[in-house]
C-alpha cells in the first residue's frame, strides 16, 4: 500500500470502530494479529473481537486521530490517538480501573501498527501521559 | 540526508554524550515530553537533563524501528540504563550501582528543517534487572 494511501485506510478503519462496525474494522485483523493494548494482550482476530464485544457492552469508545506517521514501505504506522470513553453501566473489573455508569475517561495512546497484505498483524499502544498531569 | 539519517546521526551523538553535537539537533524553543509527563522546555532544559541522567547511569539508546512522514518522525527506541553509582533519586526509580533498567517507548518527533521542535514520548515497557 502506497504512503498516500495509508492514511485513508487507516481513517476507514478508525471510523468504522468508532460506529461499532465489527465486521468493516475486524477486516483488518489478520487471523493471527497480536494484539498488544492496555487493557489486554491477545492473539488473533477473534480474541481481539471478543474483546472488543466486551468492552462495548461496558462502554462507548470513540477514537479520534490527533497524529498520523505511515512508514514509505507501508508496511507500519505510527498513530496518536485520543480515546473517549463513556461508561454505559457500572464496570468495577475494568481492567484499567474501575468506572461507573455515566464515568468519562479521556487519554492519549501512541500506537504502532504492523501491516501485511492489508491486514494488521500486530498493534501495540502505550499510554501517554501529558505535562502536568492533566487529563489528555 | 533523509530524516531518518538524520535521527541516527541525532542518536549517535546522544549516546557518545556528545552535547555540543546534540545541541545542534534542536531547534532553541523545543519542547519535550518525556515518559512520565515531565515538560523540558527549551535545549538548554533538554541538554542539563540529560547530563544529569548520565552523571548517574549510563544510558544508550537503541533505535528498533524509525520513519518519517511529512513533518513527523516516529521511533520505537529501547534505552538501557546502568547505575554506575547509587541514584536514589534517579528520574525513573531509585537505582543502586550496577543495576539495570530498560525502557522501550513509542517517540514522535516533529521537525522544522533540520531541528526538532517538538518530542514526545510515551513509555510501552519497562524492565527492571537488580545488579544482584
Amino acid at each position: 500500500m502506497s504512503t498516500g494511501g495509508l492514511r485513508p485506510w487507516f481513517e476507514a478503519y478508525l471510523d468504522a470502530f468508532n460506529r461499532a462496525d465489527f465486521p468493516a474494522f475486524g477486516a483488518y485483523y489478520a487471523d493471527h494479529i497480536n494484539f498488544h493494548g492496555q487493557a489486554a494482550q491477545l492473539i488473533g482476530r477473534e480474541a481481539v473481537l471478543a474483546f472488543y464485544h466486551k468492552v462495548r457492552s461496558y462502554l462507548h469508545e470513540r477514537v479520534e486521530l490527533i497524529g498520523f506517521v505511515g512508514a514509505p514501505d507501508g508496511g507500519r504506522i505510527a498513530a496518536e490517538l485520543h480515546t473517549t470513553l463513556l461508561a454505559l453501566r457500572d464496570w468495577p473489573d475494568m481492567p484499567t480501573g474501575a468506572m461507573r455508569a455515566g464515568d468519562t475517561r479521556m487519554r492519549v495512546s501512541f500506537a504502532m501498527y504492523d501491516i501485511a497484505d492489508g491486514q494488521f498483524t500486530r498493534i501495540r499502544t502505550a499510554r501517554f501521559s501529558p505535562p502536568g498531569g492533566q487529563a489528555a | 540526508m533523509t530524516s531518518e539519517d538524520r535521527f541516527r546521526a541525532y542518536m549517535q551523538a546522544f549516546n557518545a554524550s556528545d552535547w555540543d553535537r546534540l545541541r545542534g539537533f534542536y531547534a532553541p524553543d523545543v519542547r519535550l515530553v518525556i515518559g512520565n509527563g515531565t515538560e523540558l522546555k527549551g535545549r538548554e532544559a533538554i541538554i542539563d537533563f540529560y547530563g544529569k541522567v548520565k552523571s548517574q547511569t549510563r544510558r544508550t539508546i537503541e533505535i528498533i524501528q524509525c520513519f518519517a512522514d511529512g513533518q513527523t518522525l516516529a521511533a520505537e527506541l529501547e534505552s538501557e540504563f546502568l547505575a554506575i553509582e547509587d541514584a536514589p533519586d534517579f528520574a525513573v526509580r531509585p537505582m543502586a550501582k550496577g543495576d539495570r533498567y530498560y525502557l522501550n517507548s513509542f517517540v514522535f518527533y516533529d521537525f522544522e528543517g533540520a531541528l526538532y521542535t517538538r518530542i514526545r514520548a510515551a513509555t510501552f515497557r519497562r524492565e527492571f534487572r537488580p545488579a544482584t
